[in-house]
């Protein structure tokens, strides 16, 4: 079981291997709570996410076979988990209970940061740095997570022009920094 | 990206305690690759364990809700009908094709029984209208359960109607050689007025409907050309040898004609004569 | 999922209102069923109510595009469809539940929905993990598999919701929903209706008044393809004023007496 790929993994769950299902479990869920949590600050709500996510999976794991597409392997996971949390949060705004993250904060130095350059590209880097948090939550969002504007809006917490201004000048800014 | 590079374990740490002191930057590489990495995410669970016991607990939790939840859900079954070939023939569409198939079935009877080759052939004069009874049911709201949602669709048009009417043509064509082949006819005196009655019946059918487009060519054809035909013995003149280059140019007209019309298609009827 | 994001995408919204109709007439058959309409509706939950025959689903029909307008403007999603536009680009972007809903009966939820999602152009690789979401957002997760013809009315329109709301549409359409809802899923159908409507623009056309009172954010009343009313819910009953209409509850005496006043008002 350790030796298989995800792709493998969700294969086997297709057919009702519940190993396979608690193995991708242990894989994944770890990644997807932490990156959850990072974006919803009420645990009760990225439990909620997650238990939806992995039923979805157990339930249409034969639909979802073959779906690592575009290079990235476990990135559907994130999709479905990301669209779930933007269905519960305009539940939550519906009822007027909205559970934002806190923005990171500001830059404070750290050792590994060419480490992490090699992972990133040295530009890419310090121009994502000088973006006001405003504007990286945005960007964030929409080229990391994959979010469109309307889910974009729901997840911040803030209105869909607003949106798309940051996204704008977040690309403004960007090709400032790049150039 | 590059596999030899990881993210380093002080980074991975903070990345899974959620420490604010991580730079944004930093956040973003992590994540773009853990997405990739399966052996970082095997560490990242490792620091989850020890340095988390938040996330720790809440990936527990979920563990067992999981447990009794997964046990009641049904799952979707592996095997499943390969529905695509609906992308090209509806579900409504079959019983269109069998009907047409025992015409033609009944066209080769007759033709056999009587004395095969002489004029008229039943094939050959049946063959303008054989696909009509398909392409019919191709754009109807009365023989497609789903007309109106299709209609609506970004996917609506004449290449979704010309994608319908190549199932039909690909059903009837065949069984017509066949018919054609048993009954000594040449191939082309019965595939181009074939192919002719079907652009026809798609270009007057973005008038009038594809069901009464198909309906009024096919009382046409057999008012004007079968019946004649068939009580004097004598077979048309549109079906000679000479009239083919008639026949292309004809369906050279009606292909230039639908190609210009983009338009098509796309609306449901809403004519006074043949109101919904 | 890192992915790239279109300059399309993020460029300010230029219209005003997600449907917008000014002098309106729309023919269905021999009459003109929509005559003289002027509307603009955005981001909400807005019931369309009306007597049979109003003209709800002709109006309906022509914002779903797919009836073209005698004359008058609609823009849809700042597109005017009477020109000659591009109406695929427009199409992905609304979900729409007709009200004579059919399906293939041998087709399961999950088939029919996916159906859906290709006419709908959706991405291939997006299509199963939105159908799951669709299905699951309607509450029809455990019949995901079941043959369409083994559902009841209710879920077999159920599904027809979720084939509407598969890809997140901006414009949510739907003419007569609730039909062969029980109470209970009608409940549900409502919170659902509340949570899309926090960033869709969706019209509910109905006839059951105390559905659109419950999970409307506005209201919108039309007879013989004219607007007669527009307000919030809680001005039905206001609305009755002296006139004690006829009706069970306060919102359907408001209903009717608007109605009657306006009938009275022609000339």
């Amino acid at each position: 079981m350790t030796s298989m790929d995800e792709e493998a993994l969700v294969h086997r769950i297709a057919r009702g291997d519940r190993a396979a299902f608690d193995e991708l479990y242990r894989r994944t869920s770890p990644w997807l709570a932490v990156r959850l949590r990072r974006r919803c600050a009420d645990d009760e709500l990225v439990a909620e996410v997650m238990q939806e996510t992995y039923l979805a999976i157990w339930r249409a794991a034969a639909s979802f076979s073959g779906a690592s597409v575009g290079g990235s392997a476990v990135g559907w996971v994130w999709t479905i988990a990301a669209r779930r949390l933007v269905d519960a949060l305009r539940r939550r705004a519906r009822e007027g209970r909205l559970p934002l993250a806190t923005l990171a904060a500001p830059d404070a130095p750290a050792a590994e940061d060419e480490a992490l350059e090699a992972l990133l590209g040295a530009e890419l880097d310090s121009a994502v740095r000088l973006l006001s948090p405003d504007l990286r939550a945005v960007l964030q969002a929409m080229v990391l997570d994959g979010l469109t504007v309307r889910e974009t809006a729901v997840l911040l917490g803030v209105p869909e022009g607003t949106v798309k201004t940051r996204a704008r000048r977040a690309r403004i800014a960007l090709r400032r920094a790049l150039s | 990206m590059n596999d030899e590079k990881h993210v380093p374990a002080a980074a991975l740490r903070r990345y899974a305690t959620g420490d604010p002191r991580s730079r944004a930057d930093q956040v973003w590489a992590v994540e773009a690759h853990l997405e990739l990495c399966a052996r970082c995410r095997e560490r990242l669970g490792e620091a989850v364990t020890f340095h988390s016991p938040e996330t720790a607990a809440l990936v527990a939790q979920v563990q067992t809700r999981l447990a009794t939840e997964v046990i009641r859900s049904p799952q979707m079954p592996t095997y499943r009908m390969p529905r695509r070939v609906s992308r090209w023939a509806p579900p409504g569409f079959w019983a269109r094709l069998v009907m047409t198939l025992l015409v033609l079935g009944a066209a080769i009877g007759l033709d056999l029984a009587g004395s095969s080759g002489l004029p008229p052939s039943v094939v050959l004069l049946v063959a303008p209208v054989a696909p009509l009874l398909g392409v019919a049911a191709v754009w109807s709201a009365g023989l497609d359960p789903l007309h109106e949602l299709v209609v609506a669709s970004p996917r609506a048009g004449l290449f979704l109607v010309l994608r319908r009417t190549l199932a039909v043509l690909a059903a009837v064509i065949p069984a017509l050689a066949v018919a054609g082949w048993m009954t000594g006819a040449s191939p082309a005196t019965w595939l181009l007025p074939c192919l002719a009655f079907t652009a026809g019946a798609l270009a007057l059918g973005e008038l009038i409907g594809l069901r009464w487009a198909a309906a009024a060519l096919a009382i046409m054809w057999t008012v004007g050309v079968i019946t004649p035909s068939v009580l004097t013995a004598r077979a048309p003149w549109v079906l000679e040898p000479t009239s083919l280059p008639y026949w292309a140019g004809l369906i050279g007209v009606i292909a230039v004609a639908l190609a210009l019309r983009r338009d098509a298609y796309k609306e449901l009827r809403s004519d006074s004569w043949f109101v919904r | 999922m890192v992915r790239a994001v279109s300059a399309a995408e993020t460029a300010a919204r230029t219209y005003g209102w997600a449907i917008h109709a000014e002098a309106l007439r729309v023919r269905a058959g021999r009459r003109m069923a929509v005559d003289g309409l002027d509307l603009s509706l955005d981001t909400g939950v807005h019931g369309l109510l009306g007597p049979n025959g109003a003209g709800k689903t002709t109006l309906v029909r022509s914002i779903a595009t797919v009836l073209r307008p005698a004359s008058g403007t609609l823009t849809v999603l700042g597109e005017t469809v009477n020109g000659r536009i591009d109406l695929r680009g427009l199409r992905r972007q609304i979900g729409y539940l007709p009200q004579e809903f059919g399906f293939y009966r041998r087709f399961t939820v999950r088939e029919f929905v996916e159906y859906i999602a290709w006419l709908k152009e959706m991405p291939p690789a997006e299509t199963p993990g939105a159908v799951q979401r669709a299905i699951e957002r309607v509450g029809l997760a455990d019949r995901a598999d079941d043959r369409m013809k083994t559902l009841s009315g209710g879920m077999a329109r159920r599904a027809g919701i979720a084939q509407a709301i598969v890809n997140d549409p901006r414009l949510l359409l739907l003419d007569e929903p609730t039909a062969g809802l029980d109470p209970d899923q009608r409940l549900q159908f409502r919170a659902l209706l509340r949570e899309l409507g926090t960033d869709t623009c969706v019209l509910v056309a109905t006839h059951l008044v105390e559905d659109v009172a419950a999970a409307c954010t506005d209201l919108v009343l039309i007879d013989a393809g004219r607007l007669v009313f527009q307000g919030v819910p809680a001005d039905l009953p206001a609305a009755a004023g002296e006139d004690s209409g006829s009706g069970d509850s306060a919102a359907e005496r408001g209903y009717s007496a608007i109605l009657r006043r306006h009938r009275e008002a022609q000339p």
